[in-house]
């Protein structure tokens, strides 16, 4: 007997089964997929013709070039109608960016996460739910949004819209896209004017990336073909392999095995040199990404920084290039704003320095040898022979983005990019690998920049309602055991007052009354009132009042974008939601709509008029909104050579028509017309004629700020100071192969459960003696901000005196160490950094380690 | 192997979908109704650890692999549990999975399985866990594949 339930057969979907395009629900690579849907009791022959692949599997298929269609890619759901119906969800295989359907690990379960009434996915929320005391009550929507409304309005009324707060998704793929990002924003910022706002990983409104955005750069700025254009490939902080597994592996690796020759020859100079591609990594981490990249034969240089000392390390790669004269003059005088460069280069390089002071100082604080970072600075920027300029891709993720002085990372980063040369060419660009897909399109968020931190304003006793929308910040909020325990006592004193009635008082008993009386609890209480939308029962919800059932990714029309293409196309809706649930902009929209009623009975015409046009029935009705809100005054049609200069994620004049017209095939934004023949064109590569998104087209520089020994992360500066014994180890937490995100999903499926039972940590061998722990133990983790059980993984991927958490696991989350600091440049937090104590407590469960496999994920060998 | 697990039956495939030709029945049945074979695959004196054995299961169509492990496995056989077979086709997109320090590697795009714990992909782009493939050794110490848990890459029926 297996482990889970296995198949020894799958359905064949039958020629006249439903056919829908979609692309994958998770990660930022967004591979294309094709969803099959039909009635029970029917199934499709084996020959082509008999079923709707189109496939011939009367013979096994032949390996790479074959058809997969896996166990976890087949499913049964139900529909409103009461029927059983099969669905195949399998990799597109006219995908541009999954040649010959490739996939992922977690994309390939896209079947397993539909909802169904008899599968674990069961557990969907169907109906809003409120809570009496300590129980959830199923309530009616009228009921739900009248709720929420009388609440929000009350407190908007009284004390203003400060005292609103929210927490929301702002991305694409799953749960995301554009009709959501913009639905919500609509009630949130041009309805509410809502300020303490924060983002569904961060603790305020910020972008992950202004230190490049100020440059002039947006952060998706190349394509997928430069990465098998590219002369040499850096991924800094990503753990590619594992988290854009389909851009690793189908992209990145043909150009590491010398594949994608043919490719280089078509778009190289005459007389350029054609090789493999190298690859820079740098990662505290030997990563699964360092290892594969090693096993294809390609050239590595693995470079491991000592947490939280990227940016200065950044800035030596840059120094070394400038020392070495390996940057582009003309590019320079004529592309880049030479007033600031004279602050980047007294503050960044600093010129003054001598160079060699400079590196050994560089060396001392990041721990990586001078000679590894003049490497690295000529394997990206070192002319080739002939004078040919290098091609390199600089790629960076949330080893950059959650670093220490994150805003001074990302601008260096991107300053490397500039000086180098490498962005807007083929083979070349300067941007994000991505985390998940992209799919933004809202009106202006009214707060300033950088914007307030609202974990924290919640934190201290401010603001009164709580709204969380597609996140859970239980698992994802920084300094989280702080974050949950305030939260979660703030939530209780509300829910105390509402259940402090004498005996036979009883509840109230219409929405308006209990409305009043939570809104006088919330007048004479601390009490916070929590409301959370979202598709499953996530920890969030612990503490919440009401709960509101949202639609996700096949149940709702979805745009979004892939990350490393700018690729724009639709994701059919394929199926019903579970219940009574909704898409979160219907959601909003009844919201708003429900407050546009109650200020115009009030009298107040000039405030209902701001919910005004949110009665959308369908999602093509709000990417009319959308076109009409926000592109009405853009200008778009412009020759290519201006395309940089529109917001990058637009796509005015795109509908659910076109999309459904290009299929797979997409379009990439900023898409714009074209002055000649009119027609609807997209952009494969932002800043090809290096006119960037600033004032005079010029990539525009930042001098750093100093060094400080992470003295502004006063938690860790703290522990460090201290004595070290306490607080032995840097505590370092990324994400893995197979779950996704905070695992909303894959904790329901046994084929993930299994593999990763529990919350585990990476502990280098040498720390494994030290500590008497072995494979599977269970350790407690613990600094002043709080603690959390992990089981041990013994590796040598961390360096000693390193350990390595999964982000997110149903069983606890490593952000319960995380310390309060943020960037105060960005209110971005240094997710990946902290000071930790490690305690054995026990050995580990014996159904663990029966079951589960401890062998080391980045040993291909 | 163990007597309880012929007798447990298992539910169709399908919810419901009794209609469909291939759908299973019982536990020592293929989805196309017809016994699993039982092949001969082996002696236990012949295993050492290490040294995988090819051989072809559930037919000629199908490569598989025999092992002897040097830990106890999740339903291994043998008297120290060590003994198992699996599917050689791994499961992300077909290419035969090579047996290397304890642990199945594919090529293509480096999944990695281990046969200690039921073939699960505890890296890579596969999802679903190698096909474990049932063993029985009888009183003369002969190893004979009995059923296939899970389906082969490229099929869509183990039995077709
Ligand atoms: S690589 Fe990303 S987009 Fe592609 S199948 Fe995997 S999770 Fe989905
Ligand atoms: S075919 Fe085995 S990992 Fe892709």
């Amino acid at each position: 007997m297996a482990l889970y339930r296995r198949e020894e057969s799958v359905p064949l979907p039958p020629s006249n089964a439903e056919a829908y395009n979609t692309v994958c629900q998770y990660c930022t690579v967004g591979c294309g997929y094709k969803v099959y849907v039909w009635p029970d009791g029917l199934a499709g022959g084996l020959k082509a013709g008999d079923n709707a692949f189109g496939v011939d599997f009367s013979s096994p298929q032949p390996p790479i070039v074959g058809f997969s269609y896996t166990e976890s890619m087949h499913s049964t759901i139900r529909k409103r109608d009461g029927g059983t119906y099969h669905v195949a969800i399998v990799p597109a295989h006219d995908s541009p960016i999954n040649p010959m359907g490739n996939h992922s690990s977690r994309g390939a379960v896209n079947a397993k996460t539909t909802w169904s009434d008899s599968r674990p996915t069961q557990a969907r929320l169907h109906y809003p739910l409120l809570r009496v005391g300590t129980e959830f009550n199923a309530i009616p929507w009228d009921a739900a949004i009248e709720l929420q409304a009388r609440v929000i309005k009350g407190v908007a009324d009284k004390y203003g819209a400060d005292e609103l707060c929210s927490k929301i998704y702002d991305h694409g793929g799953g749960g995301g896209g554009m009709e959501n990002t913009y639905g919500t924003g609509r009630l949130l910022f041009t309805g509410l004017q809502m300020k303490h706002v924060g983002i569904h990983n961060r603790p305020g409104y910020s972008s992950e990336t202004w230190g490049t955005r100020d440059r002039g750069v947006h952060e998706l700025n190349y394509c997928y073909d430069d990465a098998r254009l590219a002369d040499t490939i850096m991924l800094w902080g990503s753990n590619a392999y594992e988290t854009a597994t389909v851009f690793f592996v189908a992209h990145m690796m043909p150009n590491l095995q010398g594949a994608t020759k043919d490719e280089k020859k078509a778009h190289y100079a005459n007389g350029e040199a054609i090789a493999p591609a190298r690859m820079v990594i740098v990662d505290p981490r030997i990563s699964a990404t360092v290892n594969v990249a090693r096993e294809t034969g390609a050239k590595v240089l693995h470079l491991r920084p000592n947490l939280g000392t990227d940016y200065m390390l950044m800035n030596a790669v840059a120094r070394a290039v400038w020392e070495k004269k390996y940057y582009n003059k003309d590019f320079l005088n004529q592309h880049t704003d030479m007033t600031s460069f004279e602050d980047y280069k007294k503050k960044s390089l600093e010129l003054h320095m001598p160079y060699k002071d400079f590196m050994a100082r560089a060396q001392k604080i990041s721990g990586v040898p001078v000679a590894q970072i003049e490497q690295a600075a000529a394997w990206i920027a070192q002319p080739k022979p002939g004078g040919h300029w290098r091609r390199s891709l600089i790629l960076y993720e949330k080893g950059v983005i959650w670093n220490y002085r994150q805003y001074d990372a990302v601008a260096a980063i991107a300053q490397i990019g500039a000086l180098t040369f490498n962005i807007g060419r083929p083979g070349t660009g300067t941007g994000r690998v991505g985390g998940h897909q992209e799919g933004y399109a809202r009106p202006d968020y009214p707060g300033p920049k950088p914007p307030p931190d609202v974990d924290k304003y919640v934190q201290d006793g401010r603001g009164k309602t709580f709204w969380l929308t597609g996140c859970n910040p239980y698992l994802a909020a920084q300094n989280n055991a702080y974050f949950r325990k305030r939260v979660g006592e703030r939530a209780q004193a509300l829910t105390d007052y509402l259940s402090a009635q004498k005996q036979g008082d009883g509840e109230p008993v219409s929405m308006e009354h209990l409305a009043a009386r939570i809104l006088e609890g919330l007048d004479k209480t601390n009490g916070l009132f929590v409301t959370v939308q979202n598709i499953y029962m996530v920890e969030s919800t612990r503490d919440a009042h009401l709960i509101l059932p949202a639609a996700q990714w096949g149940e709702a029309e979805n745009i979004s974008l892939n990350c490393g293409d700018r690729l724009m196309r639709l994701d059919d809706r394929f199926m019903d939601p579970p219940g009574d649930a909704k898409p979160d902009w219907e959601i909003h929209g009844l919201v708003g709509q429900k407050l546009e009623a109650l200020y115009k009975a009030d009298g107040k015409a000039d405030i209902a008029k701001r919910f005004a046009g949110m009665d959308w029935k369908h999602g093509a009705d709000v990417v009319r909104s959308i076109q009409d809100d926000l592109y009405a005054g853009m200008n778009t049609k412009v020759p290519a050579s201006r395309a940089s200069t529109l917001d990058p994620e637009s796509f005015k004049g795109v509908d659910y028509g076109y999309l459904r017209k290009v299929g797979q095939k997409g379009i990439q934004t900023p898409v714009r017309i074209d002055p000649n023949t009119g027609e609807l064109v997209g952009t494969k590569r932002l800043y090809s004629t290096f006119y960037f998104m600033t004032k005079d087209g010029k990539f525009s520089w930042y001098g750093t700020r100093p060094w400080d020994d992470h003295a502004s992360a006063t938690v860790v500066a703290g522990y460090l100071k201290s004595d070290r014994t306490k607080y032995p180890f840097w505590f370092t937490m990324g994400r893995s192969q197979p779950l996704w995100q905070s695992s909303y999903h894959m904790r329901h499926l046994p084929e993930k459960t299994e593999t990763t039972p529990l919350p585990f940590v990476q502990i280098n061998p040498a720390d494994v003696k030290k500590l008497g722990v072995s494979d599977g133990d269970i350790v407690m983790i613990h600094n002043d901000q709080g603690n959390e059980t992990f089981a041990v993984y013994e590796t040598d991927a961390v360096p000693a005196g390193t350990v390595f958490a999964l982000m997110y696991h149903w069983l606890g989350t490593s952000n319960s160490l995380t310390s309060p600091y943020t960037d105060p440049m960005s209110t971005n937090p240094w997710y990946k950094g902290t000071r930790v104590g490690i305690r054995k407590l026990s050995g580990g469960f014996e159904s663990v380690l029966a079951t589960t496999s401890f062998r080391p994920t980045n040993n291909f060998a | 192997m163990k007597v309880s697990r012929r007798t447990f039956i298992r539910t169709s495939a399908v919810a419901g979908a009794v209609a469909t030709p291939m759908l299973a029945t019982a536990d020592m049945v293929m989805t196309d109704g017809k016994p699993w074979p039982s092949v001969k695959v082996g002696n236990v004196n012949q295993l050492s650890a290490g040294m995988p054995v090819s051989f072809q299961y559930p037919d000629a169509t199908s490569p598989a692999w025999l092992l002897k492990l040097a830990e106890p496995a999740y339903q291994g056989a043998g008297s120290s549990g060590d003994i198992v077979a699996f599917s050689g086709i791994c499961t992300h997109m077909g290419c035969p999975v090579a047996f290397k320090d304890g642990r199945f590697v594919c090529p293509c795009h480096l999944s990695m399985f281990d046969p200690a714990r039921n073939g699960v992909p505890y890296q890579g782009l596969a999802s679903d866990y190698l096909p474990q493939i049932e063993l029985r050794i009888d009183s003369a110490g002969d190893i004979h594949a009995e059923r296939m848990s899970g389906l082969i890459w490229g099929r869509t029926s183990d039995a077709a």
